[in-house]
């Protein structure tokens, strides 16, 4: 038998008076119908039923004063004799599957048959991105062990095109690697060369004086960033990867500390690293170290672009072709050179003022005669 | 006579226990209020009035006493089980766990030897104050020389608190007290034991291997019925014996799934699901699709009642553990 | 508030060996008399021994009895072979007494858990040495209990030192046995120090055996060093649990004449005059002039005495040298009474880590 025992009623009310019952033994009740109204000394509550069931008894008549604590109502029930016990014991509802009927003893017929293959953890995965079954290979590794190499082998998927290789293949990686970290901003503006003198068409010499300067006028594009630990490495010269591109794809070599030389040191020094590269003489070591990078596609086609930054530089110029354009000059429409610049910055190091600042001291530089 | 109504796991451990008392006079009962109460869970109940104080005794209070007269009566050649009131108190009879009872045979070579149960309630998740929740299984199952079982059901709490009972050696029984009455089953009083040292496949399955003791189990096959409907197939494991720990079937299983979820509602670090782990992984390292996961309870102390739930794991944690396993290392 | 209830004292024979009162009947028996002087010389012989053993290397740390030889020697006595001994670590003499052979104390000392072994008839159910201090008092209480379930005129008898009473599993055994009236005798080896606590810093209790008072029990004190006396009161307190009438707490009071153990330097906290004054009192020496004045005693015996005890302790230090290696697996082998399949490969792992080791196990 269940006993529900009047409830604290608040405020420290510690008695109420039965007022009317609402249910009798052999009602079956819901949780929350009312059972009873009791008056206390400063309100008639109406007392809720705490569960469903069926009440067997209820104790006291109208009139009768009845304290917290003391038996309102029984319920009938099983009255389980749950023990001295602390906590509540959940009782039996439903079925659970921890009561089915059969368990087996040990492992399943299904387990104990089994005849796992063994593979290698990496071998699985490339065989999963592959689509190659493993189910049907021998695995050349000890014990039958599937190894990677198995499952290459097995790769009998036609390749869909040719596989890229070399210098193709690790632009394709570096790329996709960039793209990842990256977060790129491109701002382009116009430089109007009608300054310099008839003829000077190379502006390659001039392009690289004139980021040197820009660098030099804001330092903050000319920095390694460690993307992982948000850390910055300012660099004490500007080391300027050159993009040429070659039958076998592209490069960029470096031109070193092009602030400190002149501009006969840095036409002597483009030739040499431009003679090397597409002769495949360069040394590895003069590919890489780049502190910024020029991309003059201008001796190709194109006007603006936003090329991609190799992390960890932090900008990009991008140079395209020379054309002859009418502007307005002094009140008056000309037609003068003018060469597209494009300048994209990663946005995790570089703000827009300082890419902005470094565009225009760029421009400017170049746009001067001499 | 053989019992037909469904019982609890309580009852079933009653059942056990009055059975092993009828068939072996050497079987004594000991503990705190065993005795006319029946225990205060009443898994004691009616052996005091059939057998009398001589074989089942009301001890004083005090657990270090109780752990080791039932060493000392072990080694006279009696069956004690001793029955310490919830696994919070075992701690004051640990002494006498790990420096005699688990040794005494090893350390006599033989000569004597302890064969003695201790049952206690074990587990969160009824509400209870502090203390009475607990989960330390894991410093138990480290000792060698002890036996540490935990039943998942009536029908196997019967059998296996028969076979801890005849056990030569000390077996340590952990009563998941969240069961000890929401789950009914009949249960035949037939005297059969199940076998120590063994794991029990709760349900076959071929694509991920559930792997769990005690309650926890409620909340794994429940979380095996959803995955089914998500098209995941799984096998359950009920470990029962935590050591001598059955690999064979885990592995088995696991060999077969290629994947693997321990659940446990002890603390996550060094808990028994560590051991699993580390075996599955030395053993069958070339047939895991995935890793193998644990869903536990955490590395703080487990909460009062209030928000106790939220430390056990659930249904939803143990679902999306087997549904990452199944992702692998798609993202 | 000190407890003012009397607890009873009890000597025989004093330092020199002269009765202090009427003695109890039994001691007309002279052979009883010799057997213990004999066994009393062999502990203190062997014990010596062991010592020597230890700071030689071939054994490990070892717990002298030097001063303590009367206590295990009567207790050992007045116990039958149907009774249980449940000793702590200080009982060379209880053991000896008791049947166990000397090889087989040197091979426990030694390391070698086959020294727990013993095929002694009379000590086939005594528990081996108890480390951890005080739980020997709970085990024999669990021993007690067993005589009771299964009404088994038998007495488990349990040893402990004065340290020991300070513990938890202590005063928790002489409760149960107090309120189950168990046939358990504690026998306190009072020896006044608990490696360097002196007994005053173990408890404000005038005498230990006044804490049987809290478990409801008689407890009483005797004269430690003096043999009649403990082997009297043992007797009686034995008989008494025999007979259904409880628990005993007697309380022997001596001294520790030698360290703590093998490992501990004494010199570092006791005083040299005190030790000196304590020797005085030692058991032997007092025996040894008792049965001289009875006439069954003399020079000539003596020397015969250490002769033969000389033989026998050599021969056993023999037995215990050529022991045979002991198998490196018998720490599987009796782990459980059958040892799971799963756990074959560890125990060939342990054999191959042994064999590497090459040789003598004693390294």
């Amino acid at each position: 038998m269940k006993q529900f025992k009047l409830p604290d009623l608040g405020e420290g009310l510690q008695e109420a008076e039965i007022v009317e019952w609402h249910v009798k033994a052999g009602d079956e009740v819901a949780v929350d119908q009312l059972l009873v109204s009791v008056e206390t000394a400063k309100a008639i509550v109406e007392v809720p039923s705490p569960q469903a069931g069926v009440i067997s008894r209820c104790f006291g008549a109208s009139g009768d004063l009845l304290h917290v604590g003391e038996p309102l109502v029984e319920f009938e029930g099983e009255g389980e004799d749950s023990g001295t016990v602390v906590g509540n014991l959940g009782h039996a509802s439903g079925t659970s599957d921890l009561a089915a009927d059969d368990f087996i003893i040990g492992a399943a017929p299904s387990s104990r048959d089994a005849r796992p293959l063994p593979v290698m953890p990496a071998a699985r995965e490339l065989a999963r991105r592959l689509g190659v079954e493993l189910g049907q290979l021998e695995g050349s590794g000890p014990g039958g062990l599937v190894t990677v190499a198995d499952v290459q082998a097995a790769d009998t998927q036609p390749t869909a095109g040719e596989a890229l290789r070399s210098v193709r293949r690790t632009m394709a990686k570096n790329m996709s690697r960039a793209h990842a970290e990256v977060v790129p901003v491109t701002i382009v503006e116009d430089a109007d060369l009608h300054q310099w003198d008839a003829g000077a068409r190379d502006p390659m010499v001039r392009l690289a004086r004139a980021i040197a300067r820009a660098c030099q006028a804001e330092p903050a594009l000319n920095v390694g960033f460690d993307g992982a630990r948000l850390s910055i490495t300012r660099h004490q010269h500007i080391d300027l990867g050159v993009a040429v591109d070659t039958p076998d794809g592209l490069f960029v070599p470096v031109l070193r500390d092009v602030g400190n030389r002149d501009a006969e040191d840095l036409r002597q020094g483009l030739a040499r690293l431009r003679a090397d590269v597409l002769n495949r003489s360069i040394p590895p070591r003069e590919l890489m170290g780049a502190t910024i990078t020029l991309s003059n596609y201008g001796t190709l086609f194109g006007r603006y672009a936003s090329p991609v930054i190799m992390p960890p530089q932090v900008a990009i110029i991008g140079a395209g072709v020379i054309r002859e354009q009418a502007v307005a000059h002094q009140g008056q429409v000309a037609v003068h050179p003018i060469l597209p610049v494009s300048l994209t910055v990663d946005h995790r190091a570089v703000t827009g003022g300082e890419a902005a600042r470094f565009l225009k001291a760029l421009v400017e530089d170049l746009q001067a005669a001499e | 006579m053989a019992e037909r109504k469904p019982v609890c796991m309580v009852e079933a451990i009653n059942l056990a226990l009055h059975r092993a008392m009828a068939d072996d006079p050497d079987v004594v009962v000991l503990g705190e209020d065993v005795g006319p109460n029946g225990g205060v869970f009443r898994a004691t109940v009616g052996l005091h009035e059939r057998f009398g104080f001589r074989r089942v005794m009301d001890t004083p209070l005090a657990e270090t006493l109780i752990t080791g007269i039932a060493v000392g009566m072990a080694a006279q050649g009696l069956k004690p089980v001793a029955e310490i009131q919830f696994m919070g108190f075992i701690y004051a009879g640990m002494e006498h766990l790990v420096s005699h009872a688990s040794r005494l045979r090893s350390r006599t070579r033989g000569r004597l030897s302890c064969p003695m149960v201790m049952r206690t309630p074990h587990g969160g998740g009824i509400h209870a104050p502090e203390h009475h929740g607990e989960s330390t299984e894991a410093l138990l199952a480290h000792v060698p020389g002890l036996r540490v079982v935990v039943p998942s059901s009536p029908r196997r709490a019967y059998g296996l608190l028969l076979a801890a009972i005849a056990d030569p050696d000390p077996v340590i029984f952990l009563e998941p007290s969240r069961l000890y009455r929401s789950v009914q089953q009949v249960v035949e009083d037939d005297g059969q034991a199940l076998p120590l040292d063994t794991c029990f496949t709760l349900r076959e399955g071929k694509d991920l291997t559930l792997v769990s003791w005690g309650a926890a189990l409620k909340e794994t096959l429940e979380a095996a019925s959803r995955l089914a409907e998500e098209g995941i197939d799984c096998e359950v494991i009920d470990v029962a014996t935590l050591k001598p720990l059955d690999g064979d079937t885990i592995l088995a299983s696991v060999g077969k799934t290629g994947r693997c979820v321990i659940v446990h509602e002890a603390a996550r670090s060094y808990g028994p699901g560590a051991e699993i782990a580390a075996l599955v992984q030395e053993q069958l390292f070339y047939s895991l699709h995935a890793p193998v996961q644990r869903v536990t309870g955490f590395d703080c102390v487990i909460p009062y009642a209030r928000q106790e739930m939220a430390y056990l794991p659930d249904v939803d944690s143990i679902c999306e553990a087997g549904r990452q396993t199944m992702r692998g290392n798609d993202q | 508030m000190p407890l003012s209830v009397p607890i009873s004292y009890t000597r025989y024979l004093d330092d020199h060996g002269q009765p202090s009162g009427e003695l109890p009947g039994w001691v007309d028996d002279p052979q009883l008399l010799l057997d213990f002087h004999r066994q009393m010389t062999l502990v203190r012989a062997f014990d010596q021994k062991c010592v020597a053993l230890q700071r030689t290397g071939q054994i490990g740390t070892y717990a002298s009895t030097l001063g303590q030889e009367a206590i295990g020697t009567a207790l050992g006595r007045a116990m039958t072979e149907a009774d249980v001994l449940i000793p702590y670590y200080r009982d060379t003499a209880t053991q000896l007494q008791r049947g166990v052979a000397m090889q087989d104390i040197l091979a426990y000392w030694g390391g070698d858990e086959r020294g727990s072994a013993w095929t002694a008839p009379g000590a086939l159910e005594d528990f081996p040495i108890c480390v951890p201090i005080a739980t020997q008092a709970c085990h024999a209480c669990g021993v007690a209990s067993a005589f009771r379930i299964r009404q088994q005129p038998r007495v488990a008898v349990t040893t402990c030192g004065d340290g020991a009473t300070s513990k938890g599993d202590f005063l928790e055994s002489l409760n149960l046995a107090g309120v189950w009236q168990l046939p358990v005798v504690f026998v306190v080896n009072n020896n006044q120090w608990a490696i360097s606590v002196p007994r005053s810093l173990q408890s404000a209790a005038p005498t230990l055996a006044h804490k049987a008072l809290a478990a409801g029990i008689p407890g009483e004190q005797v004269d430690g060093n003096d043999v009649l006396a403990v082997y009297d009161r043992i007797s009686i307190a034995i008989e008494r649990a025999r007979a259904g009438k409880g628990p005993t707490l007697v309380e022997c009071v001596t001294y520790r004449l030698g360290d703590h153990t093998t490992s501990d330097d004494a010199s570092r906290y006791r005083d040299a005059d005190e030790l000196s004054e304590a020797w005085k009192h030692e058991p032997i020496g007092r025996l040894q002039r008792f049965l001289h004045g009875q006439g069954l005693w003399d020079e000539e015996k003596e020397q015969q005495l250490q002769r033969d005890l000389g033989e026998r302790i050599n021969a056993a230090v023999e037995a215990f040298r050529s022991l045979p290696e002991a198998d490196p697996g018998a720490a599987f082998d009796h782990l459980f009474a059958e040892l799971p399949e799963r756990y074959r490969q560890q125990r060939d792992e342990l054999l191959i880590r042994a064999a590497a080791l090459g040789g003598s196990a004693h390294g």
